[in-house]
């Protein structure tokens, strides 16, 4: 069923697999990779900083032999170099939290479907709780509980993000233990560890999979928002959001390129991840087939 | 007349090829069909899974999903070639000339509208010049007509409040509410039990006697067209076999294909019941419904006393509403060892529960189980009481009895695990079972969904087997397979029992069924043992008049 799935999603006829968002998207990776490579400037060695031309205006020749871009901050720092630091944090930060909240959450969901009565209500109260609570709030509290750094927005992230996955996957793990080939599974009292991992969750997985691209732009949000706020990433790892933050204070002074570029960067990055992601989603969903 | 009729067919299906555009590659599914329908005649199609019944049937309706195309042939309605009609048109024909029966009655309804109402608004959408009193005094006429007690009251009943025999009688009344010259009647009785199956069938053959409308009554079931169809169109792979009147196709069928399809269905052979009473003590007393234990075996596998099984309900108590009505209400059978018990109901009978039980994946409120001499606590769960295991089970519908993402070989390695408590280094155990089940070996490396229906079922049996139960529970096994598969799983599973000495409880709706295969039957009625017996007195001595109704229930001719 699953090769089927996946058979579709690529030889779907009649639409180019290829589209403008994966391309931005996948250029927005490459520069994230290669950033270091590509960048004139590391922001983040005093080294390499010429603190006399801060707050350069785009285009200004600066002293390294190499052009400001897109202008310097306040400090002094290139914000191309910035942007392209902060990316490859941002985008490390989303993927790992998608890929363990989603990991977490389908684990979390297949276990309560299958536990059942005490073990669900358990699982399933805390999911509730979980999502009736507003996400930055939760994330805020995370933070604040867990202390700084990049491990530890990780885990705020992974947090925030895994009650989602468990009650999608909850929902179509139930339908599937009600099925025969389950009872089949009890009758030759195959360890719990088995009936979940190989019976209850390749057939649940479905669902989750089409949620992962948009929980990944709100992942890239989310952690740019914290950044932003100054709860995130510290200060010697830059990411997007923290760049906006830098040039927020100078934006009536006109010195709008500090805080715009990186925000268009990160603008660029969740649409093109959402429009991807969408796409990803209606071609595996059979419903909108 | 007849003579006249028969040149002015009111539709006539002339040479009919339909092709369907799947993913990869464009198939055929009908090839060249050719058929005619006369004016208030029953015209059965019937075919196995796969024959295109159901695609011809859509055609006649002008319902043919996206994909298909029609690349040769006509159908004509008086006259009239439909796929040359406009849309409109066709919707004009559909509805009013000819409209349409499906098997889901659930599905058919509009579960929020009452269905006086979904009456009202068909009559209505089929002609703009009925007022709301005409149509609505309409309605209660059609719903008298097709046999709804107190039309009036139920008028504004909801599909919930009515069984699935009333709610097939509501699509029915839908059906005709445009005075239509055609139904279209695709599985109608399939998902009906089969007490409820004989009236709805009689229902309809009424119709077309009295209102003069033509039925396609499409089906898999012999029994059905024996019982009303006129004409047969016997289909297979999309093309048509054989064609004719009913009698003749029943008693000199000329293909082998049709043979087969009469021989794959189970009959019952029955004496009348009257004929001799010799073996009174082993009959059900009406008014205490005791039923005589099984005295065949003193020292039967399995005995199962006086189980009572009660649904809960809602978890909190003072959120129930109203009694709660038992599944089971003690409930006593036995299992003969190396022997094939079959337990035979309608659905909500209680059966199915049962067999769950017995399998240790329910537990019971009260009772006693003793199985292979050791009694296990009932009221527990399967898991705790060591149950769980001991027997296995074999499920109606082999779609979901097998993990779709897991091989064959793999599943059935689960098996001989369970057995043995070790991974099995090489597959010999499993590859003689596939032999001995006339599977090829080349099939464990496949997943489920590449095999068919009768090969999945012995999948089922294997993988029971392999686990060495002393029981096994097979749960209508053969309830969703096409009938000449059918009869290969019951020679399988009686091949098995005797070669094996395994014991099974067989659990089936279908008597005819029960018959060859069981030496013991119980019969299940609303959560008690209404009758049991050897199968011996149950068809041929048993007064009790359940189990009468059950076997004259049997549609067709096959009761003889």
């Amino acid at each position: 069923m699953k090769t089927d799935t996946m058979r579709t999603f690529w030889k779907r006829p009649g639409r180019s697999r290829v589209s403008l968002p994966l391309l931005i998207l996948m250029a927005y990776v490459v520069l994230a990779v290669a950033g270091s490579l590509i960048a004139p400037q590391n922001p983040y060695d005093p080294l390499q900083i010429y603190a006399w031309e801060s707050s350069s205006s785009p285009g200004t020749a600066g002293s390294g032999g190499y052009t400001y871009l897109l202008g310097t901050d306040g400090l002094g720092r290139d914000i191309f170099s910035t942007v392209l630091y902060g990316l490859r944090i941002s985008l490390f930060v989303a993927f790992t939290s998608t890929a363990l909240a989603a990991f977490i959450g389908v684990t979390a969901g297949v276990t309560a479907a299958y536990a059942g009565k005490l073990g669900d209500a358990l699982i399933m109260r805390i999911v509730d709780l979980q999502l009736s609570l507003p996400t930055i709030l939760v994330a805020l509290i995370a933070i604040v509980t867990l202390g700084p750094g990049i491990d530890r927005i990780i885990l705020a992230l992974v947090i925030v993000q895994w009650a989602t996955y468990a009650r999608v996957t909850r929902g179509v793990a139930m339908s599937e233990a009600s099925k025969s080939y389950l009872d089949a599974a009890h009758l030759l009292r195959l360890p719990a560890r088995r009936i979940i991992f190989r019976h209850l969750l390749p057939n649940s997985i479905a669902p989750a999979i089409t949620l992962v691209p948009i929980e990944l732009g709100h992942a890239v949000a989310l952690e740019a928002t914290l950044s932003f706020l100054g709860l995130g990433v510290p200060i010697d790892k830059p990411s997007l959001g923290s760049a906006v933050a830098n040039g927020f204070q100078y934006l009536l002074t006109g010195q709008y390129w500090i805080s715009l570029f990186p925000g268009l960067a990160l603008f660029g990055l969740i649409a093109s991840i959402n429009f991807v992601g969408e796409d990803v989603r209606r071609r595996l969903d059979p419903r909108s087939r | 007349m007849e003579q006249q009729e028969h040149h002015e067919p009111l539709l006539l299906v002339e040479n009919l090829t339909l092709k369907h555009q799947g993913a990869a590659a464009a198939t055929t599914i009908l090839r060249d069909v050719s058929l005619e329908l006369r004016r208030g005649e029953i015209l059965g199609l019937i075919g196995e899974s796969g024959a295109g019944k159901s695609t011809l049937g859509n055609a006649v309706l002008g319902l043919l999903a996206s994909g298909f195309s029609q690349t040769g042939g006509r159908i004509l309605f008086e006259g009239r070639a439909i796929n040359e009609l406009s849309d409109k048109q066709r919707m004009e024909l559909r509805g009013r000339r000819i409209s349409a029966i499906f098997q889901d009655h659930t599905a058919s309804l509009d579960p929020l509208m009452s269905v006086g109402s979904q009456i009202v608004e068909t009559i209505k959408a089929l002609d703009d010049a009925v007022t709301s009193r005409l149509a609505k005094s309409q309605a209660l006429q059609l719903m008298e007509r097709v046999g709804i007690p107190d039309p009036a009251t139920r008028f504004g009943h909801y599909p919930h409040q009515f069984s699935g025999g009333q709610r097939q009688r509501i699509v029915i009344a839908i059906a005709l509410a445009g005075r239509p010259d055609i139904i279209v009647a695709d599985e109608p009785t399939s998902a009906l039990d089969a007490t409820v199956q004989k009236q709805i069938l009689a229902l309809l053959r009424n119709l077309t006697d009295e209102t003069g409308v033509s039925l396609i009554l499409v089906t898999h079931d012999m029994g059905v067209i024996s019982e009303i169809a006129d004409r047969v169109v016997v289909m297979r792979h999309g093309k048509v076999v054989e064609h004719g009147a009913t009698s003749s196709i029943l008693d000199t069928p000329a293909e082998a294909y049709t043979k087969d399809l009469l021989a794959a269905v189970p009959r019952l052979r029955v004496v009348p019941a009257n004929s001799q009473i010799t073996d009174g003590p082993r009959s059900v007393d009406p008014q205490t419904k005791v039923v005589p234990q099984a005295t065949l075996d003193q020292n039967p596998i399995l005995r199962v006393k006086d189980v009572t099984k009660i649904y809960a309900g809602h978890s909190f108590p003072w959120l129930r509403r109203g009694p709660q009505s038992p599944a089971l209400r003690d409930v006593s059978i036995e299992l003969a060892r190396g022997s094939i018990t079959g337990i035979v109901g309608e659905s909500g009978s209680g059966k199915s529960t049962m067999g769950r039980i017995v399998a240790g994946l329910e537990t019971a409120g009260r009772g006693s189980l003793d199985l292979n001499g050791r009694q296990f606590d009932i009221s527990l769960a399967g898991k705790k009481n060591g149950l769980l295991g001991q027997v296995q089970m074999i499920f109606q519908d082999p779609a979901m009895s097998l993990n779709p993402r897991m091989s064959i070989g793999a599943a059935l390695e689960e098996s001989v695990w369970f057995a043995s408590r070790e991974t099995p280094s090489d597959r010999q155990d499993v590859g003689e079972m596939m032999d001995r089940l006339g599977l090829p070996r080349s099939l464990l490396l496949s997943y489920p969904h590449q095999l068919s229906g009768g090969q999945k079922q012995r999948v089922c049996i294997a993988r029971a087997l392999l686990a060495n139960p002393s029981i096994i529970v097979a749960d209508e096994p053969t309830s969703a397979l096409d009938v000449s598969v059918q009869a290969d799983i019951v020679r399988l599973l009686k091949k098995t029992v005797s070669e094996r000495g395994v014991s099974m409880l067989f659990i089936s709706h279908d008597l005819a069924l029960v018959q060859d295969l069981c030496s013991e039957i119980y019969i299940f009625k609303d959560g008690v043992v209404e009758d049991a017996g050897s199968a011996d007195f149950i068809f041929s001595k048993s007064q009790n008049p359940y189990t009468r109704r059950l076997i004259d229930a049997r549609p067709g001719r096959f009761t003889h």
